[in-house]
């Protein structure tokens, strides 16, 4: 019953914040991209500036609302987003849900495994360089960690694409599936090699943080006086690590990982730019540069909403892990 | 950051070849690995094969985001691939009928009558009527897109097969709206026609992947010659940049339209095509004294030094423009004397000698100007200074800038060059010289760039330029009663032997360049004569698409 109550109450503030969370962002954002220099009705003609009449233009201002002030547009949009409207994007003149569905369908399947892969494999490296502080493996990773934390993702991109599809051809040179193919044409093998080189990317750059901060914490753990009791009781170095590392260091991964959703979208973006992968990351550029509100704000709602459920999975998480902030063990 | 981005892409391209050549062990490129997973129905076309492919696949950008909608834009520089247009202009830009048998102007040039072909059909089967000719204008001139149809005041249907079109006042570039607004079906136009285009042209769409390819196949009842090639993908990698050579270097694609400082590099079974095209580069210069004036959004006009006629007559005569397309455009590209180059309506006679630094010199002596103590000419206290603004994302822009200013100093005229943005260009482009770039088959812009009534709307006639003569040919021009009795006038607008907007003239402008527009074309495939290119780079090479032939068997 308590138990039952104090959940009730977890989610309800959970949920309370989630909507402070979202209205803030939807006021700044908005406040925000209208206060951007970039004209959308400029970036709309481009090059064909001097064919548009100022009759014309007037007409295209019309046709996205932008002759109205900024408060009536704000009050406008924010009543669509109450009736789930998230209203009409500029660029692709399509309803914005329908748009974010479809980059993100395409962008699901390379952060998830970028996340799941930097996540894995940098845990596995912090343990292997914290159990050996010093040593060959733990230097060597650690200069690997280093390096790839200081390289941009888009000049790893572009040096992978170069050596893997270019020179060795073994990798396709872009896209989500083989140019030329209908959609039902392609088959599941297909869409994991156009995956490959993008996610591996994503996640040679996203282990570097993951792997130092694990290596530190086990570190911390190592020199503590449990694991020196635990040491003088005869334990071996790889059963310390089984028994007080890892329960230890996955609450800090956890949290890092958590907050590593939100790295991935940023970095999404720019895999997906060098790779000419059509998701969720290319579609933010595009209504960044040419100021389509509607899309970006669509976007930075869901990213948010994304990124919050991330975390919570993550608070929900270290509770399954750590029986001392366990809900409604706390107080005993 | 492009330019940055290709030039370490050539880097370590260059160091890989090296390697390459060192490791003769290295994995020769073989196409196995990419094809040998695919299902065998599914239609490919590997390059090392040089028989004809079912398919084509051209990395040339151009994707239309917002769908393919002719009423909001969709193929506004001319062939429009799925629908038809009224007119066309051939590989010399010449207006011929496409689904118009004729037309006529009436004499107060209001009214132009249209009468169109019988036997064209859309892709769904319906024939193609006036009442589709007369709804596709009407929803133009209604909806905000990047059409301009704003001239037309009704479209009357006057029978099954004719068509009234009334203008609100005499315009003869509205003949380039019949040459490029596509016919859409009245039946099957809704909000969701732009995702699923029907329409009378030689090609049907079979699936678009938004951000990523656009598959067309020949329409079977286009009432035109059947094109050869019966099977289109477009790949829309980023073509302005390196993706779409990247494409072409992997064998991938049998065409791909590249930046000119990739176009130096080799590719296997390409070869270069190197097109003309009017996509211009040149400095506008503010042409008025600077008086205090404000635009009506508050923004300073009128800068003193290019309000001296000599000032800009001895730029454009000083400048050498071989060396800016040698030097800042790879050998792609081609002197610019104005903004129409190579276009019917050109004035030859506009064009001068210039690198004639003696020329330039006495321009200045006569116009008053003497060196002062710092070797910058002096007239009357005003210094011979001036600020030239370029684009800052656009690296070709800040070249020609620098490398200009570098060819006016000897003159003892200092121009300092800078980059900013486009919104900070919006203010200060009245009372600052800017390097703008243009490029249209459509005469409007020249009126625009150059009749006083324009000056200070958006980006039209920035420098408010203002001769009454000019204005007066120019309305002659627009109001001619049909495009070749205009183009006498647009001629002589640029240029009549005592008048002109041209170097010759006013000098409104000193154009500098004008930029070839470079593709890697599979050397077994034959694209014709391509026209003339409007300022955008890519998608235009696709006016002849019809016509294109794979010449290998």
């Amino acid at each position: 019953m308590q138990i039952a109550s104090s959940i009730l109450r977890f989610t309800a503030r959970k949920l309370l914040r989630l909507l402070i969370l979202l209205g803030a962002v939807a006021v700044f954002s908005f406040v925000l991209i209208n206060l951007s220099p970039i004209d959308p009705v400029n970036a709309y003609i481009g090059a064909d500036m001097l064919l548009i009449s100022p009759e014309q233009r007037a007409l295209i201002a019309t046709r996205w609302g932008l002759d109205q002030p900024m408060t009536v547009r704000f009050a406008r949009w924010a009543e669509q987003i109450l009736q789930g409207n998230l209203g009409v994007s500029i660029i692709f003149n399509q309803p914005v849900a329908t748009v974010i569905a479809d980059r993100f369908s395409t962008s699901l399947a390379l952060m998830a495994t970028a996340w799941i892969l930097s996540g894995a494999i940098g845990f596995v490296l912090g343990i292997l360089a914290g159990m050996r502080e010093g040593s060959l493996i733990d230097r060597a990773i650690r200069l690997y960690a280093y390096t790839l934390a200081s390289s941009p993702t888009f000049w790893v991109a572009l040096l992978l694409l170069i050596i893997f599809s270019v020179s060795l051809k073994w990798a396709p040179f872009c896209c989500a599936s083989p140019p030329g193919l209908l959609p039902d044409q392609v088959t599941i093998t297909q869409r994991l090699q156009h995956l490959i080189l993008p996610a591996i990317t994503l996640s040679i750059v996203g282990v570097a943080n993951m792997a130092l901060h694990t290596r530190q914490k086990l570190i911390e753990v190592l020199q503590s006086e449990y694991a020196l009791f635990a040491r003088a009781q005869g334990e071996s170095i790889w059963g310390l690590v089984q028994n007080h590392g890892i329960r230890n260091v996955a609450l800090p991964a956890i949290t890092l990982q958590g907050a590593a959703l939100s790295e991935l979208f940023g970095g999404a973006v720019l895999a997906e730019q060098v790779f000419s992968y059509p998701g969720l990351g290319q579609a933010t550029v595009q209504a960044a540069i040419r100021s389509d509100v509607p899309l970006l704000l669509g976007i930075v709602f869901f990213s948010a909403i994304f990124v919050f459920v991330g975390n919570t999975l993550a608070d929900l998480a270290y509770q399954v892990i750590d029986p001392r902030i366990r809900i409604g063990g706390g107080a005993q | 950051m492009r330019r940055m981005r290709t030039l370490l892409l050539g880097l370590i391209i260059g160091l890989l070849w090296l390697s390459a050549c060192g490791t003769p062990t290295a994995p020769a490129p073989t196409q196995t690995t990419t094809t040998a997973s695919q299902p065998t129905t599914a239609p490919v076309a590997p390059a090392t094969t040089r028989s004809a492919p079912q398919q084509l696949i051209l990395a040339i950008g151009g994707e239309s985001e917002d769908g393919y909608d002719p009423t909001l834009g969709w193929g506004r520089y001319g062939s429009p691939l799925f629908q038809s247009t009224l007119l066309q202009r051939n590989e010399q830009l010449q207006l011929v009928n496409d689904l118009a048998t004729d037309y006529t102007i009436s004499a107060d040039k209001l009214v132009w009558t249209i009468n169109i072909r019988q036997d064209a059909k859309f892709s769904d089967g319906k024939p193609v009527t006036s009442e589709d000719v007369a709804y596709t204008f009407t929803k133009a001139q209604e909806s905000g897109g990047k059409t301009d149809v704003t001239t037309l005041d009704k479209a009357v249907v006057t029978g099954p097969y004719q068509v009234e079109l009334h203008l609100k006042q005499p315009q003869i570039t509205f003949v380039q709206r019949l040459a490029t607004l596509g016919i859409v079906p009245k039946h099957a136009h809704g909000p969701d026609y732009a995702q699923k285009p029907i329409g009378s042209g030689p090609y049907t769409l079979v699936s678009w992947e938004k951000g990523k390819q656009l598959i067309v196949e020949a329409n079977p009842l286009y009432y035109g010659t059947q094109p050869q090639i019966k099977r289109l993908v477009f790949l829309f990698v980023d073509s302005e940049g390196d993706g779409a050579f990247i494409a072409a270097k992997a064998g991938q694609v049998q065409v791909a339209s590249v930046p000119p400082s990739l176009a130096v590099q080799q590719i296997p079974n390409m070869r270069l095509v190197d097109v003309k095209s009017v996509d211009n580069r040149g400095i506008m210069f503010p042409y008025v004294a600077d008086e205090g004036k404000k635009t009506p959004t508050g923004y300073p006009i009128g800068n003193n030094v290019t309000a001296d006629r000599a000032i800009r007559q001895a730029i454009n005569y000083v400048i050498d423009r071989k060396a800016l397309v040698q030097g800042v455009l790879e050998g792609y590209g081609s002197p610019a004397y104005g903004p129409v180059s190579g276009l019917a309506w050109e004035q030859p006679q506009a064009t001068i000698e210039d690198t004639n630094l003696a020329t330039a010199k006495q321009l200045l002596a006569d116009g008053g100007w003497q060196a002062g103590s710092d070797g910058v000419l002096v007239k009357d206290g005003l210094k011979a200074a001036f600020t030239l603004i370029y684009p800052a994302s656009d690296a070709t822009r800040q070249a020609l800038a620098l490398s200009a200013a570098d060819m006016v100093r000897p003159l003892g005229i200092t121009i300092n060059v800078e980059g900013k943005g486009w919104d900070d260009i919006e203010k200060l482009m009245h009372s600052n010289a800017i390097l703008f770039g243009w490029g249209s088959h459509d005469q409007t812009e020249m009126y625009n760039l150059y009749h006083s009534s324009a000056a200070g709307q958006g980006f039209y006639n920035t420098g408010y330029y203002a001769n009454q003569s000019i204005d007066s040919t120019l309305d002659l021009a627009l109001g001619a009663p049909s495009e070749q009795e205009a183009i006498a006038f647009w001629q002589k607008a640029q240029w009549d032997g005592t008048n002109g907007f041209t170097t010759k003239g006013d000098a409104a402008w000193a154009w500098l360049v004008n930029l070839d527009h470079t593709y890697f074309v599979d050397q077994c495939l034959d694209i014709g004569t391509p026209q003339i290119e409007p300022h955008g780079h890519g998608w235009p090479i696709t006016a002849g698409i019809v016509n294109w032939k794979w010449t290998c068997k």
